[in-house]
């Protein structure tokens, strides 16, 4: 695969690489990660024809990732999407994406990051108020422990959608910030157990995903509820198929399936 | 792994295999299926799926009683593997992928 173009999107940000990448007529795959987030745009010749973040697709995706300030960006030449998501032109994406820039500039002034933590407010002066649904859901989660993050991943909402929400509720004084600030880490050890199976996938997986690939492998397996110690073959194959399918990039994906279904065949012999 | 048609034929449990694109069906199963008639129901079975724009995933799980057919969809072509229902099922799917990535790379060439 060809790597050509990377950088930080402290120093330019992803509208501005979007824009670049349109006027050179690009073809291939942006890849933009934020700490464990990560985001593909795909380009046809400078047009945008696919995007994911997270769980989104299409132009969501692209204005979820717009509002990275931090992080790092590749640029993948030729890569080619699975599927097409995005059907306007990048000058209207990128009016959009700049719209919702500086909604999150507006935003940010009040809420720093996702990760601060609110609890319902006690001394809420009596005044009659409507909410809208969405804002009903995020309220009924707020218990002063969760994070803006967490929530917005509980009700399937991105980072940007959930800070506009709880902008809305705290401008209402339904909510304050929580007395204990913090949201609760959850208790995750990236030291991963050191076994030839745990050994291959971890190597495999940061060939695919970079340094993440621990805390990748860590939290798919507490997610699956499945023990790394654990030598079924079962097991095994399910776990490497689940973190198969969290890898951005087909080719990517393939390769992490190749070496380790390979291992499966061959390795499980040589323990 | 290289991702060719006979080390899917080698996993465990795999009893053959239905390649189906826009021109053409390959079959490759045992004689107890009795694939003659079958040829214009699998085309029908792709074409449904094909006409779909909204296909949720490129992966589908049929289980009978006594086989799981596991069909993976890759642009216009599909490939349908038939195994025994004792078969690991993730290896199947991940196999299923890696062999189907492989022909389309191949017909690319």
């Amino acid at each position: 695969m060809n790597q050509e173009i990377l950088g930080e999107l402290e120093n330019t940000r992803c509208p501005e690489i979007i824009k670049i990448l349109s006027i050179g007529k690009r073809t291939g795959r942006l890849c933009l990660t934020n700490g464990a987030e990560t985001a593909n745009i795909y380009f046809q010749e400078g047009q945008i024809n696919h995007a994911q973040c997270g769980a989104f697709h299409g132009e969501k995706a692209i204005h979820e990732s717009a509002i990275w300030g931090s992080g790092e960006y590749r640029f993948y030449v030729d890569d080619t999407p699975d599927m097409l998501t995005v059907n306007h032109s990048v000058d209207e994406i990128l009016a959009e994406s700049a719209k919702q820039i500086r909604q999150m500039e507006r935003i940010t002034s009040l809420i720093p990051s996702n990760s601060m933590v609110y609890e319902l407010e006690p001394e809420f002066k009596d005044r009659e108020i409507t909410i809208k649904s969405i804002q009903w859901k995020v309220l009924v989660h707020i218990d002063g422990k969760r994070s803006i993050a967490d929530i917005g991943q509980i009700i399937g909402l991105g980072v940007s959608d959930a800070m506009k929400v709880f902008y809305t509720i705290i401008r209402l004084g339904l909510i304050k910030e929580a007395s204990e600030t913090r949201a609760e880490k959850t208790d995750v050890s990236i030291e991963l157990p050191d076994t030839p199976f745990v050994s291959s996938i971890k190597d495999a997986l940061t060939r695919a995903m970079g340094p993440i690939a621990p805390f990748i492998i860590i939290e798919t397996a507490h997610d699956m509820d499945l023990d790394l110690l654990n030598d079924n073959m079962d097991s095994r194959a399910s776990l490497i198929e689940t973190l198969s399918s969290r890898i951005p990039g087909e080719s990517l994906s393939l390769n992490f399936l190749d070496t380790m279904t390979d291992w499966l065949n061959t390795g499980m012999d040589n323990q | 792994m290289k991702g060719t048609i006979k080390e899917l034929l080698k996993a465990p449990g795999v009893q053959g295999y239905v390649i189906i694109r826009p021109k053409g069906i390959q079959i490759k199963l045992p004689a107890k299926y009795r694939v003659t008639d079958a040829k214009k129901r699998l085309r029908n079975f792709y074409d449904g799926l094909m006409d779909r724009d909204d296909l949720p995933g490129n992966i589908l799980e049929l289980y009978t009683d006594n086989m799981v057919i596991v069909s993976c969809i890759s642009r216009n072509t599909m490939l349908m593997v038939f195994s025994s229902r004792t078969t690991n099922m993730a290896i199947l799917r991940m196999t299923g992928k890696l062999v189907l990535a492989n022909i389309i790379k191949e017909k690319d060439k």
